[in-house]
């Protein structure tokens, strides 16, 4: 349940850590002296053996993405964090960038020594104008300090953080969509292969990983990667937060040890369950773009191949949860929506599929549905949708929309011949 | 070689090769839209070209997914048609489905790659996404973002290919739509392009909105004789009018890549300006009237057969070579013993050592690691080569750029503006790029080398010493390589003898001597001559002064071999027959022949260059079969000159940068669909020159060399260098090309601020 | 906006990024400061002191929510409306906000004070329902009444002395 050693170091050490100098006094710092002991190759090992899994949805183990980064190829080698965090339900790196930036750029830093690279780039996403300037704040007082700049991994060993600020487009999370938009370009996703690992930004070798990612390098470095992979399980190791949104009475951020806690614990016991009388009707555990689950999956423990075992991915951590006043179809509706607004427009089935399903969907919750042919015509557009298409959005698209239908038919089928009234929201405040 | 099996069949492709080229060698088709690898590497973007990959997950784009080694691809089972099908019902979920009024409609790829890997019907009833009414992109190309699919292509030429960054995406998602900055006009030298590009109707010409449909056309493959670049075109003909020209939709690779520009597309127009000529004219002591072309030839073989007739035949440009070798049969038969032939053009004394270099085509620029281009401007003289040239940039070669006029190449690739007359100055730059290069491609301007014979010799020696560096002369006139390999020389001799009085007969072919070079004195010359035959197809400015007229038709019109810069020996088609009157210039030559009681055996031009490749050496081996769908290269003929004295220009003050832009050419001028974008005649000056003679952009000034003078618009442009005046020659109406020397070699002039009553007239 | 000033705002990062095109959307940002979206001449600067085309750099800017090619008002209110919102009511509150400012949906109001927008999730879905004025502080959970005293009081502060978006 609770962490008691949390990855975090502001959730261990009164919240609040903005300043150099209480980072350093919360611990800050000892992960990188840790780190620059060692050789760039056995820290790289250190990320392997920790088994710290990607934490910006799709869980890719991060040192291995790391050894794929060829050396010697006469390139800078660049790091890319994405601070991105668009994706609906999500909200964890937020929490990092504004209560606990040093911890980031910490663990960028000690990257940065493991692939040998001397600029790293952090691309946050456009609305998150407050926290950019968090950041910023916090890069300038590090680069003051000496913790960035010409001698940061030693005398004479530079690396530095560049903040680089989007302007607000979802599929810029997408890492190549990133590296587009960060070179200047429409954030359009590229053709792979090759992968940013080989030909990244500018063509060179890149890592890119989350914040959260990044951020728990740190205490792996500090403590150990055997302290860290002592928690959760074997294959989902570590701690992760998890936002929890939508009808639950305390929203927010949780971190967890993966394999640990339950749905229903992070539901319930961590964030507060759900209104008087109310029951979980529908979950998206990991954001908006894995398959929705229903009541029935309360009980299992959250980590990657447990969720993947009951049809859902752990994806990001967003954790969306919709009680049973809530109309599965109306959500679906709006989910469609935000994937047709953030369709890219590259790929014709993405391009043109998100705004069918939107406006089927759309019909349909307005009562002008056409019942069970409806129901026939979305089933026959999710696989002109998704493995069709160049990145994953368009499957992000169509997996909560897909998984609705198959988990909730007659609601659907119901909902195409009748509509869908607007439910009440739930208005109540959040506790806490 | 890489081995594979593709529906069941072992295919054999290089590796590296895409699965959709793989598979079209095999005779399979997979349906694209975006796949275009004349605009760079694969986008993969349009999704129509998913097959299955066995052993790969999902569905792979057969445009991006090289062949390797046992790969089993399904391009037609299950899957693989449900993607297609999937695809294209998409594509169509926004697409107006207008194709009944549609320019597209019955010569479009989307619909018929809908026919064919369809779904058949459409099932959507969503309302679909509306753009406001089609636009004109510019006054040539129109836009309907409503028939958009986002393939990439128009987008891509414009910023990748012609690299004009102009042509963009604009917002996103169902949203993303065609633009310019703001709604600016599309403007460039090659915007046309994108419109063959467009898979469906989106990008249309607006010259020929509404005017055919696919099935009341006949489309001819042709060649664009607009400059010497030889771009293979197709012409669309109805009701014997040109309607349309494009690119070849089966290019020549190693010409123009199935790209054109803009005035090669649209000069068709001037097929019907008001200045064609649409029937014969006599003029004799009855008057001057109109006649059948039966009687003209007749009268002109009545002139000719004079037993004391001193005769001229001129020839100008363009000029087939069958025109040309039976302009030289002719010549043999008439009056007063044989006729003098020449041709408008630059002698090119001088040009030799260049002339000798290895040669070569167009393609092997793909090639070249050092591309140099000396002298001249191909952006505006042979315009498709820039095309060529900014590829090579981007693939990585060493480009450079040596010459006294600023280019639209300067901007992109290394530029060295030298001194003008001084291309010597660039030497020891040329040698530094040639150095230790493998397959340099040198391209040199044939005016601006035959001006200065020393640096001519001095870089000739320069890429000789260089291994495996070849050349590509840039000529000035687009008959020039054929009608030089006939052996026709230029016209100095035949201008002194007529000036002398010795000339008593005129024939002029496609030419218009009073216009060109030396302009004034021909003028002169031509009043002592006693009979004037002009065949022309539009007027000229000796057709008022000409005995009898024979209209011609035009290059579009009629059929003859044409070489190009490379010596890429190319048929004309005939697209149409606009004038009924009209005949080509072999058709009179031949029927000229045979009043004179000695006819050629040659009845058409099929024959006539048969005849002439038995003849000429540099054709030897070539008939119209062996030059086929993309031509065959002539061996150019041998060319001696030792002398390569410098040569020192006439008259005095700013020496003169001529400059040709085929936007400026008669066609261009002729042809109302090109008013926006046609380059005027003016002078252009350095703002030091400009403060020096105290005027500015917009002033008139008065131009005088030592051949004539003329008052002209001028621009002042920061670009230009100090110490010459640059001559842009656009409209002939004003003739701006007779302030040249005949042999276009260097010459001074004079500038000064025009008088008050030279700007009003 | 001129384009000296654009191109002093951009001097200090150019080492930072190995290809110039990097700068674009960093000056299309700034560039919107000054007025709060991009009109035509902001962008021909960006062209300018960037080197790119302007029709690039539309086109780079066209693809972003945030960058405005229309003009806007003073303040953008921008309410989100993804599904964790939703299910707390941000429908009522932009119903809520539309009403109270004289709006049909969204739009700009007369006075060319506020303009009211939806806009996909903030990344504040703890704060659910929730609206960013500007690029500012995502602020929720929110009432109506809470909403009205937002713009009541965004109606007397003063405009910011640069936008950011
Ligand atoms: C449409 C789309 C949006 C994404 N958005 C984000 C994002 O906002 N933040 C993020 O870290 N990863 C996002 N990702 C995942 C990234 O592509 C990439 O996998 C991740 O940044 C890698 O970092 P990690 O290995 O540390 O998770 C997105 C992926 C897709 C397909
Ligand atoms: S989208 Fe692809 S997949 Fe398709 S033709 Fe275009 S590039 Fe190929
Ligand atoms: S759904 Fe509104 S902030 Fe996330």
């Amino acid at each position: 349940m609770p962490v008691l050693n949390s990855v975090f170091r502001h959730r261990e050490f009164g919240d609040h850590l903005t300043s150099l100098v209480e980072y350093e006094r919360a611990g800050g710092y000892l992960g990188l002296q840790g780190t620059l002991a060692m050789s760039p190759d056995d820290a790289l090992y250190a990320f392997h053996r920790s088994g710290l899994r990607g934490r910006g949805g799709a869980g890719f183990p991060m040192g291995r993405k790391a050894s794929f980064l060829p050396k010697d190829t006469g390139k800078p080698t660049y790091i890319v964090c994405n601070a991105d965090e668009s994706e609906p339900g999500t909200f964890k790196d937020r929490e990092i960038i504004e209560h606990n930036p040093f911890q980031l750029i910490e663990g960028m830093t000690i990257a940065g020594y493991a692939v040998g690279c001397e600029r790293a780039y952090i691309y946050i996403r456009g609305e998150y104008g407050v926290q950019g300037e968090v950041l910023a704040a916090a890069i300038t007082e590090a680069r003051e300090a000496g913790r960035l700049g010409p001698d940061a991994l030693g005398p004479g060993r530079p690396f530095d953080i560049t903040l680089y600020r989007g302007a607000g487009a979802y599929i810029c999370g997408e890492e190549t969509a990133l590296l587009e938009s960060l070179e200047g370009k429409r954030g359009q996703p590229r053709l792979k292969p090759p992968f940013p690992a080989v030909a990244g930004l500018y063509g060179c070798p890149t890592l890119i990983n989350n914040v959260e990612t990044l951020a728990a390098l740190p205490p792996i470095m500090h403590r150990g990667p055997d302290w860290y992979a002592a928690m959760g399980n074997e294959k989902s190791p570590g701690t992760k937060l998890f936002s929890v949104s939508g009808h639950v009475l305390k929203p927010g951020n949780f971190e967890i040890v993966l394999g640990e806690t339950t749905l229903r614990e992070l539901i319930y016991d961590l964030a507060g369950g759900l209104r008087e009388g109310r029951e979980v009707k529908a979950v998206w555990p990991g954001g908006s773009s894995v398959p929705v689950i229903g009541r029935e999956s309360l009980d299992v423990p959250l980590d990657y191949e447990t969720l993947n075992g009951v049809g859902t991915f752990l994806g990001s951590g967003g954790c969306i949860v919709m009680d049973d006043s809530g109309c599965i179809v109306r959500a679906s509706w709006r989910l469609a929506q935000f994937y047709r607004h953030e369709s890219c427009g590259k790929c014709t089935p993405c391009r043109e599929g998100t705004g069918w399903l939107a406006k089927i969907l759309g019909r349909m919750v307005h009562g002008e549905g056409r019942g069970e042919e409806d129901i026939r015509m979305l089933e026959s557009l999710f696989g002109r949708i998704s493995g069709r298409t160049l990145c994953p959005l368009a499957d992000g698209a169509v997996m909560p929309v897909q998984s609705a239908l198959n988990l909730f038919r007659d609601e659907f089928v119901r909902v195409a011949s009748e509509g869908s009234p607007r439910p009440e929201p739930m208005m109540e405040t959040p506790v806490g | 070689m890489v081995t594979l099996t593709i529906n069941g069949r072992s295919v054999d492709a290089p590796k590296g090769t895409m699965l959709v080229d793989a598979a079209k060698a095999a005779g399979i088709e997979i349906p694209i839209f975006c796949y275009e690898p004349r605009l760079g590497p694969p986008v993969g973007a349009c999704r129509m070209c998913l097959v299955e990959v066995e052993g790969m997950r999902g569905l792979q784009t057969a445009c991006s997914t090289p062949v390797a080694p046992d790969m089993v691809v399904n391009t037609d089972n299950e899957v693989a048609k449900d993607a297609q099908d999937g695809v294209l019902e998409l594509l169509l979920a926004n697409h107006p489905l207008d194709c009944p009024v549609c320019d597209k409609g019955g010569e479009c790829p989307l619909q018929d790659r809908t026919f064919r890997f369809g779904p058949g019907e459409t099932r959507t009833l969503e309302p679909k996404v509306h753009f406001p009414k089609p636009l004109e992109l510019s006054p040539l190309v129109a836009l309907d973002r409503e028939r958009c699919i986002a393939c990439y292509r128009c987008v891509r030429f414009s910023q990748d290919v012609a690299e004009d960054a102009q042509l963009t995406f604009q917002e996103r998602g169902d949203h993303t739509e065609i633009a310019t900055f703001s709604g600016d006009p599309y403007e460039g030298r090659f915007t046309g392009n994108t419109i063959d590009l467009c898979p469906v109707g989106a990008l249309t010409s607006s010259p020929y909105r509404f005017v055919s449909r696919p099935w009341d056309i006949k489309n001819t493959p042709s060649v664009c004789a607009g400059c010497s670049m030889g771009c293979n075109v197709e012409i669309t003909e109805r009701d014997n009018e040109v309607k349309r020209v494009t690119g070849r939709p089966d290019p020549n690779m190693a010409v123009e890549e199935g790209w054109i520009c803009d005035r090669g597309r649209w000069g068709y127009p001037a097929l019907r300006s008001a200045d064609r000529i649409d029937s014969p004219v006599l003029v004799d002591s009855v008057g001057r009237r109109k006649v059948l072309l039966e009687r003209a030839v007749a009268e002109a073989a009545g002139v000719l057969v004079n037993r004391d007739a001193r005769v001229g035949i001129l020839l100008g440009d363009p000029i087939t070579v069958e025109t040309g070798f039976l302009a030289l049969e002719l010549a043999q038969r008439v009056g007063a013993g044989p006729a003098m032939v020449a041709r408008m053009g630059i002698p090119g004394t001088g040009l030799g050592p260049m002339r000798s270099l290895p040669g070569a085509q167009m393609d092997d620029i793909d090639q070249a690691d050092v591309v140099l281009v000396i002298g001249g401007d191909p952006c505006t003289q042979q315009p498709v080569a820039e095309l060529r040239v900014r590829k090579a940039r981007r693939r990585g070669a060493r480009v450079a750029v040596f010459g006294p006029r600023p280019s639209a190449l300067d901007d992109s690739c290394e530029a060295m503006r030298t001194v003008p007359g001084h291309l010597m100055d660039a030497a020891g730059a040329i040698r530094d790029r040639l150095d230790g290069s493998q397959r340099a491609v040198v391209l040199w301007d044939e005016a601006d080398l035959a001006a200065e014979p020393d640096a001519a010799a001095l870089i000739a020696g320069l890429v000789q010493a260089t291994p495996g560096a070849r050349a590509i002369e840039m000529c000035a006139d687009t008959s020039g390589p054929g009608l030089r390999a006939l052996g026709i020389g230029t016209d100095a001799d035949l201008l002194a003898a007529t000036e002398a009085g010795e000339i008593d007969v005129i024939v002029t072919i496609a030419a218009d001597p009073i216009t060109g070079p030396s302009g004034d004195r021909w003028a002169q010359a031509l009043v002592g001559v006693g009979t004037i035959v002009e065949m022309a197809s539009h007027a000229t400015a000796i057709t008022g002064h000409a005995d009898l007229v024979l209209p011609l038709l035009t290059p579009l019109e009629e059929e003859g071999v044409l070489v190009s810069m490379t010596g890429r020996a190319q048929r004309l088609r005939p697209g149409a027959r606009e004038v009924p009157g009209a005949a080509a210039a072999w058709e009179i030559l031949i029927g000229l022949t045979h009043r004179l009681g000695t006819p050629v055996p040659d009845r058409t031009p099929a024959q006539a260059f048969s005849r002439l490749a038995r003849e000429h050496a540099p054709f030897a081996g070539l008939d119209y079969e062996v030059l086929g769908r993309d031509g065959a290269v002539i061996t150019p003929p041998a060319q001696h000159d030792p002398d390569s004295a410098r040569r020192d220009p006439q008259g005095e003050g700013l020496l003169v940068i001529a400059c040709t832009p085929v936007f400026g050419d008669a066609t261009a001028h002729r042809s109302d669909a090109l008013a926006s974008v046609v380059e005027p005649t003016r002078v252009g000056l350095s703002p030091a020159e400009a403060d020096r003679l105290g005027v500015r952009t917009e002033a008139r000034v008065r131009v005088a060399t030592p051949h004539g003078e003329a008052v002209l618009p001028l621009e002042v442009d920061a670009r230009l260098h100090e110490g010459a005046v640059y001559l842009f020659v656009g409209d002939p109406a004003q003739r701006a090309m007779r302030l040249l020397p005949l042999d276009r070699g260097p010459v001074r002039a004079v500038v000064g601020v025009a008088a008050r009553e030279e700007v009003s007239a | 906006m001129t384009t000296h000033e654009l191109e002093e705002f951009l001097a200090p990062m150019r080492h930072e990024y190995a290809d110039p095109r990097s700068l674009i959307l960093p000056a299309l940002r700034y560039a919107q400061g000054d007025a709060g979206w991009l009109d035509p001449q902001a962008m021909a600067a960006v062209a300018e002191a960037t080197g790119f085309s302007q029709a690039y750099v539309e086109s780079v800017a066209s693809f972003y929510d945030r960058l405005y090619l229309e003009p806007v008002g003073r303040r953008v209110i921008n309410v989100c409306v993804t599904l964790s919102c939703m299910l707390r009511g941000s429908d009522e509150i932009f119903e809520h906000l539309a009403d109270y400012l004289g709006l049909d949906g969204e739009g700009t109001t007369d006075d060319g004070m506020f303009s009211l927008h939806k806009v996909q999730c903030i990344g504040a879905c703890d704060r659910a329902p929730c609206l960013q004025i500007d690029a500012g502080q995502q602020i929720g959970p929110l009432e109506p009444a809470d909403a009205t005293c937002l713009v009541d009081d965004l109606r007397e502060a003063a405009a910011p002395a640069r936008y950011d978006r």
